[in-house]
């Protein structure tokens, strides 16, 4: 049984964050039945949308449901009170990455424009202070070469530990969130007819084979293909995914070049090759995102126009960096520090912006996995 | 003209009350229906709910009623083309179709032997053919043969005026025109389903097993297309399993944003009426909220308690075809689980959009509906004018309307 | 009654009726009557032409009688309808020449046979005089003060009928003067209960037709239509007053909460109804009654007690609506408020469902689809509700400072019209107290003439539906004030002048009339005997079918009529084996059923000879004796369906048919007879495809006991 007590600030954050009346919704369950990922035992949205018009904060805060939910628009669309499910499970990705993020105010400050200064400010600042630590905050003269600007050595180091302490944060973040989910579920009946108090109060421990899976599921894009409204935005992600990875896989060799090869690649080389192919897909998927967003087919926010432009802002401003260096383009160094910058903001924030969406998409994916095998 | 005169423009259920109940109060009554017959939506429909007595027993009394009454006098294929003049003193200029059927007709069905032509029965929604001069239904009143000026070959036939031995075919009769003066004047035009082709979700026009709850009253009707056995449109085949979108339209700011009253116990008569057909027969209800009013409640009890009918409460909100059978998928809410399964047929329950005429002194309220504050002085509306309503509230409220010509 | 002596027979040729029965043959037996004055065969009787010559012989030959054989008197045109002369219909066309094989002996036996049935009803018949009491009244009293009683007189007085308003209270407009606002109709936004209700109390005021009694009890109603005599009581003395009509506008009662134990409406005090929470908004202000706190959570428990077997069944149609506008009022009143809505299902109808969205649009306002399991006391008198069967799937729970139930509206009784009738002091009440007999097609109907009932007494429903239904009601008084002036029935028989008139010297006072009649017509003496009130009669002969002296007699509906038209035809002997079988046909629904048979141009037995009754329940034993003794091999009587869901349009006829059969059954036995010599078939009048097969499904029933052993006796 559970004491019902509305959180009408949570409910107006809600309104607020989505511009969705999202009271009026009446509970006639055709989001649930439009949307393509809502399984047969485990249905979402239309339950996320009564706890939402109850003000059911606490409960909400440890669904993982919220992340199985890719936000292709079906429910929105067939939805007859017009409350845009979707975009209320958006919302709650953002509280749930807002609620989870150690250190919190890393997470508020994504959330609100007021913060923006802050939120470029302070990494730039720290990168000065490396920079300034290092004796080289200065344009260096002769043709271009980045690593007289950031030598190597420093530029591994104080990355690699940014990196470090980031995902400290991620990972606390993320065990908070599958704890919280887990004493959500043991609380919480399943089945009103068989009430599960005999369930041991543990988590079920994700087999192996449900991670393939849900990892499977995530290569493919498979969850994204099966949306009716949006197809196009399976193809976006899907570049921006793989043109990610692609990238991540070449920073990983540039890094080990810096160190046991030569460094910069030659432009034929074939890491280097695949490094710009890499930036083309994610510049090309990013600007389509951007795009949609621009046509108001995508409905989005400060935080999602934060993160989305921080992102493609990166892309293109390496591809510039790449081409200044080729050119001897005379400010080469101010787009490199600029690059830098967007650099360190993906890398410091990626626990609280959206970019957590692939941690805790991931891991909430294979907790509603095994909650059903379990089930 | 008598000052106790009214016209009444809408021969449906509401209409044709309101005219017996006016002419016996003692007024003098003009009934104008665009369409050949009175009875309007009513006289289509299989049964009533929540007493699952067939239409035809009301309108007959209520047509004796009329034929009894010196007081009434019905026009058939007309419609009002300007309506002037104040309370106390209407005008009304009404511009009616060519009689090419006049009321000599005896209702021998000589000319409909005779007819070449044959064409998809409107009356039936297409689901039959009728010759191109046919009765429009059996109860039909004016009881007289009607001729489909779409269809008809006319000059180049004339078969079947050859064959009239009343003098009742005339296919040279061109449109007429009237004028009539009234001292009030009632507006009963009634309502139409909403149109199913908006309902793209629901895969209309994909399949013939996919009707809407008008077309379905026809197929359960005795005097409908399959003489009142439920068969599959696509293959006459016996449909065994049926599913009801409720709300298909209604209740949806995409659609029609008004709840339309009806549809709910007209989807609980319909299953009642397939199941009886067959023990083996079952039905599912998909609805958000039921809808049924005061001792109708019964009527729902019955359902509740019936095992071949399902009532899921959760919004079907696609139709889709598998091996050209419709497929539903939905929430089931009350058991928290989504359910996709396969039908022989679906019918949609559309929605009530009302009929208004484009006259003076007539505004529309957001939904369509005439906005009853602003009706002028000596004009009322009864019937599915204000909002959508079931027989049993239009004749309540058209009776009640009467009041207004007695004053 | 005007006698029927010089009768003109015109037989109609048309329509195949000339190609399928030798009409020379018709003529020539007509013209054998000694009341036939004129016979003759017109290939179009229905032509203007016919028209013409026909009203000319009447002029000529002085016919006080046509007899029209040609299609069914459902179809004849209205150049056939002759007021100043008795007429009756022989149906050639749809009963014999559209059904029956063309040319063949048995078709034009069927015919001729028709045809000698409609000479000996018409010699037994006449014009009906009809029935007027002295000096009928015109005004209308009006019983209930409240919002439908003072629209009801309002209406009627605008009409220009005088109207008696009579109120028991001190104070008119009933249980609006305990309201706060008012659920505003579809598309307006009126809701100020104030301006609403004054507004009508001044036109009421300044009306000179209306005489309004407050504090006034209605002691009795006697009399009939036109000839109502109403006593009052107040507390200066009695009164009386002669009306028309009446109308029942006695509202309603809120659904007794002490009945439902499953809320505990009797242990918590912050437990309160739909209408205490009226009241309490009309004085501006909502208390907790156990400490006069202001509440912050609230929650509305729907369907306390409507839609529950164990107390209304029905669904009371207003509360719904009645909560969102309360939800409305307390959330403008007290912004911080929160109110929970617990629903069976949210029922606004129409374009209320955009008051339902405006309320949800609110977001202190939470509803759930639930169940409230139970109810738990907390400190300080507030309460736990445990609501299961919701939209979360789970049990919840929610604290609650004050509950509202929502009682459902049960109609108030009947019997507040204390009619001195022999058939009770209030309506009949079909089921659940409403008083209404046909809520589908004829909502304003009630079993007994000239009553009327209005508003919530009717059938639940809020305040836009009862005035219209002032209206309703109104015209139907208005109209049986008309027709009685005019001497004519009411629905469903309107226009119908003829009435039961009783030979009092052979009655027994057996009271089988005063009981059986569904209208409550008769009154009755000390002693048992009937004392008829033709202005409530109907006319749908049951009384003259339930008597067993045969003394009840329309002028144009008759026991010697019909008994005349049974014993008009010959009988074939059972060596021709031909049987016949007679089929008295319930002209309401199942002769027309009929008709439609015959426009298929089905086949029906031309052994069959159908006599159309008003009702079955007007069916005498007389006739049925008469038949069986007349050789006839069986007896059908086709009706409307009894039952719950009944179609007859006389409410109980066909009901009867069924509880008299067992006494027929007794005839039968004593008679010698097998019990399938007299079935009753009950159809609808969309069945006309099961006549053929009904029809010769009881002709093997006759073919398999054989021929009536009375034949030739």
């Amino acid at each position: 049984m559970i004491e019902i007590s509305p959180d009408i600030a949570f409910i107006e954050k809600l309104q607020g964050a989505t511009g969705s009346q999202l009271t009026t919704c009446m509970q006639c369950g055709a989001c649930t039945a439009s949307c393509s990922l809502s399984e047969d035992q485990d249905v979402f949205p239309r339950k996320q949308m009564i706890m939402a018009a109850w003000g059911m904060r606490d409960r909400l805060m440890a669904d993982p449901h919220v992340w199985t939910c890719h936000q292709c628009g079906d429910c929105s669309v067939s939805c007859p009170r017009g409350v845009k499910p979707g975009e209320i499970l958006a919302a709650l990705r953002q509280e749930q990455i807002v609620h989870y993020s150690k250190p919190a105010f890393l997470a508020r400050w994504m959330q609100k424009p007021a913060f923006f200064p802050a939120a470029i400010l302070f990494p730039a600042a720290i990168i000065i202070l490396i920079l300034s630590l290092a004796g080289t905050f200065s344009i260096p003269e002769g043709p271009v070469d980045y690593s007289e600007f950031f030598s190597h050595a420093w530029l591994n180091g104080s990355f690699t530990a940014l990196f470090v302490l980031s995902t400290i944060g991620a990972v606390i973040g993320l065990r908070r969130f599958t704890r919280n989910v887990f004493t959500q579920r043991t609380v919480q009946k399943t089945n009103p007819d068989k009430p599960d108090q005999g369930q041991s109060p543990q988590a079920p421990q994700p087999a192996l084979r449900g991670i393939l899976t849900v990892l499977g599921r995530i290569m493919s894009h498979r969850d994204f293909n099966s949306c009716d409204e949006q197809k196009s935005r399976s193809v976006t992600h899907f570049l921006v995914f793989w043109g990610f990875i692609l990238l991540l896989f070449v920073t990983f060799f540039a890094i080990l070049s810096t160190i046991f090869f030569e460094y910069p690649l030659s432009i034929l080389n074939p890491i280097k090759i695949a490094g710009n192919l890499g930036a083309m897909m994610l510049l090309a998927g990013s600007s389509f995102m951007i795009l949609n967003r621009l046509r108001k087919r995508d409905q989005s926010n400060y935080a999602d126009w934060f993160f989305l432009l921080s992102f493609w802002l990166l892309t293109f401003s390496g591809m510039l960096v790449e081409g200044a260096r080729f050119h001897e383009w005379s400010f080469a160094y101010h787009l490199y520090f600029f690059h830098l910058v967007m650099v360190w903001i993906i890398i410091l924030y990626y626990p609280y912006t959206k970019f957590a969406h692939f941690l805790y998409r991931t891991v909430a994916m294979i907790i509603t996995r095994s909650g059903r095998q379990a089930g | 003209m008598d000052k106790k005169s009214v016209l009444i423009i809408g021969g449906g259920i509401s209409g044709i009350t309101a005219a017996v109940e006016a002419a016996e109060a003692g007024c003098k009554v003009y009934l104008i229906e665009k369409r050949p017959y009175l009875g309007g939506q009513v006289a289509r429909m299989n049964e009533y709910f929540p007493k699952l007595c067939p239409p035809y027993c009301g309108l007959e009394i209520n047509f004796k009623r009329i034929r009894n009454s010196s007081r009434i006098e019905v026009i058939t294929s007309a419609e009002v083309e300007n309506l002037s003049g104040t309370a106390g003193d209407f005008t009304i200029e009404l511009r009616l179709e060519p009689e090419y059927v006049n009321s000599s007709c005896t209702v021998c069905g000589d000319c409909s032997a005779v007819c070449p032509v044959e064409a998809k029965d409107s009356f039936n929604f297409g689901m039959s053919m009728h010759k191109a001069i046919d009765l429009p239904h059996e109860l039909s009143y004016p009881n007289r043969f009607y001729l489909d000026d779409l269809v008809c070959q006319k000059e180049s036939c004339k078969k079947c005026e050859e064959a009239c031995n009343y003098d009742a075919i005339n296919l040279e009769a061109a449109p007429g025109k009237r004028k009539i003066k009234v001292g009030s004047v009632l507006f009963c035009t009634g309502w139409e389903p909403y149109d199913p082709t908006n309902l793209k979700e629901y895969s209309w026009g994909e399949s013939p097993d996919i009707l809407n709850n008008v077309m379905m009253e026809r197929v359960g009707a005795p005097n409908g297309p399959t003489s009142g056995k439920i068969l599959k449109p696509s293959d006459g085949e016996p449909a065994r399993k049926i599913a009801f979108v409720q709300c298909a339209g209604s209740r949806d700011e995409n659609h029609l944003p008004y709840c339309s009253a009806v549809c709910c116990s007209a989807s609980l008569k319909q299953a009642i009426y397939f199941t009886e057909q067959d023990p083996e027969n079952r039905a599912d209800i998909f609805y958000i909220d039921l809808r049924v009013s005061g001792r109708n409640e019964d009527f729902l009890k019955r359902v509740e308690e019936n095992q071949q009918i399902r009532l899921i409460k959760g919004k079907a909100s696609e139709v889709s075809l598998l091996e050209g059978s419709p497929v539903i998928e939905a929430e089931d809410i009350l058991s928290g689980r989504k359910i996709r399964e396969q039908y022989d047929m679906v019918v949609l329950a559309t929605g009530v959009v009302p009929c208004i005429p484009g006259l003076k002194g007539i505004e529309l309220d957001p939904d369509g509906f005439i906005a009853k504050d602003a009706l002028e002085n000596g004009l009322s509306a009864g019937g599915c004018c204000f909002e959508p309503k079931d027989v049993a509230s239009s004749v309540r409220e058209s009776t009640g309307l009467v009041i207004n010509a007695l004053q | 009654m005007k006698e029927s002596k010089n009768t003109g027979v015109y037989i109609c040729s048309g329509c195949n009726i000339g190609d399928a029965i030798d009409t020379d043959k018709l003529q020539s037996i007509a013209i054998e009557y000694p009341s036939v004055k004129q016979c003759q065969v017109h290939p179009v009787l229905c032509s203007p032409e016919a028209y013409l010559k026909l009203n000319d012989e009447i002029n000529e030959q002085q016919l006080d009688s046509l007899i029209i054989a040609g299609c069914s008197p459902r179809h004849a045109p209205d150049s056939l309808k002759f007021s100043e002369v008795h007429s009756e219909s022989v149906n050639l066309r749809e009963g014999v020449a559209w059904v029956m094989e063309a040319g063949h002996e048995d078709t034009q036996a069927a015919a001729e046979d028709y045809l000698r049935m409609g000479i000996a009803r018409t010699a037994a018949s006449g014009l009906p005089e009809p029935y007027i009491p002295d000096a009928p009244e015109s005004d209308i009293l009006v019983l209930g003060g409240g919002i439908t009683g003072i629209h009801s007189a309002l209406e009627g007085a605008r009409a220009g009928y005088s109207v008696v308003l009579v109120e028991k209270e001190d104070k008119l407009g009933g249980r609006l003067n305990n309201m706060h606002d008012i659920i505003p109709a579809s598309g307006s936004k009126q809701t100020n209960l104030k301006f609403f209700l004054e507004e009508k109390l001044e036109e009421l005021d300044a009306s000179t037709l209306i005489t309004v009694h407050k504090n006034t009890s209605l002691e009795s109603i006697e009399g009939e239509p036109g000839k109502f005599l109403a006593k009052l009581k107040n507390g200066k003395g009695a009164s009386e007053c002669k009306v028309g009509s009446v109308i029942l506008a006695n509202g309603w009662k809120p659904y007794d909460p002490a009945k439902l134990t499953n809320l505990g409406y009797t242990d918590h005090k912050n437990i309160i109804t739909q209408v205490e929470l009226e009241t309490m908004q009309k004085e501006d202000r909502i208390l907790r009654p156990s400490d006069g706190n202001v509440p912050s959570t609230i929650v509305f428990i729907q369907c306390a007690g409507s839609r529950d077997k164990d107390h209304l069944p029905y669904c009371s149609n207003v509360c719904c609506l009645t909560s969102l506008k309360q939800v409305s009022y307390i959330r403008q009143k007290y912004p911080e408020s929160r109110i929970f809505i617990i629903y069976k299902d949210i029922r606004t109808p129409g374009k209320n469902e955009h008051i339902y969205r405006e309320v949800q649009k609110d977001n202190h306002v939470f509803f759930t689809k639930g169940r409230v399991d139970r109810i738990e006391k907390l400190e300080n008198d507030s309460l736990r509700m445990i609501v299961e069967d919701n939209l979360l799937g789970e049990t919840i729970s929610i604290r609650a400072d004050l509950v509202v139930a929502a009682t459902g509206m049960e109609p108030n009784q009947s019997d507040d019209l204390h009619l001195l009738y022999r058939k009770g002091e209030g309506l009949p009440d079909r089921k659940y107290g409403f008083p209404d007999s046909h809520f589908i097609c004829f909502p304003y109907e009630t079993q007994r003439t000239g009553i009327y009932a209005a508003g919530a007494v009717r059938t639940p429903q809020g305040i836009q539906a009862c005035m219209e239904d002032a209206g309703g009601a109104v015209v139907k008084a208005i109209q049986c004030i008309e027709s009685t002036k005019r001497g004519e029935a009411v629905h469903p028989r309107s226009g119908d002048k003829s009435y039961p008139d009783l030979y009092m010297q052979r009655c027994t006072d057996c009271k089988r009339c005063t009981e059986e009649c569904p209208f409550g017509s008769y009154d009755e003496t000390e002693k048992g005997t009937p004392l008829p009130n033709p202005a409530r009669c109907r006319r749908c002969g049951i009384c003259m079918g339930s008597c067993p002296e045969r003394i009840i007699n329309f002028d144009n509906y008759s026991i010697h009529a019909i008994s005349s038209m049974i014993k008009s035809i010959p009988i074939p002997d059972e060596f021709e084996e031909k049987p016949r079988v007679l089929a008295f046909v319930c002209e309401n629904d199942a002769y027309p059923a009929f008709d439609l048979a015959a426009l298929h141009r089905h086949r029906i037995s031309p052994w069959l000879r159908i006599i159309p009754v008003r009702c079955i329940g007007s069916i005498n034993k007389i006739w049925l004796s008469d038949a069986l003794s007349a050789g006839y091999d069986g007896i059908l009587q086709i009706g409307c369906k009894p039952g719950e869901d009944y179609q007859c349009h006389f409410i109980t006829g066909s009901e009867l048919m069924k509880t008299r059969s067992e006494n027929i059954q007794e005839t039968l036995q004593t008679m010698m007879l097998e019990p399938e010599r007299i079935e009753t078939v009950f159809l609808e009048i969309d069945e006309y495809h099961r006549i053929p097969e009904i029809i010769d499904d009881y002709m093997e029933t006759i073919e398999d006991i054989g021929p009536n052993p009375f034949k030739d006796m």
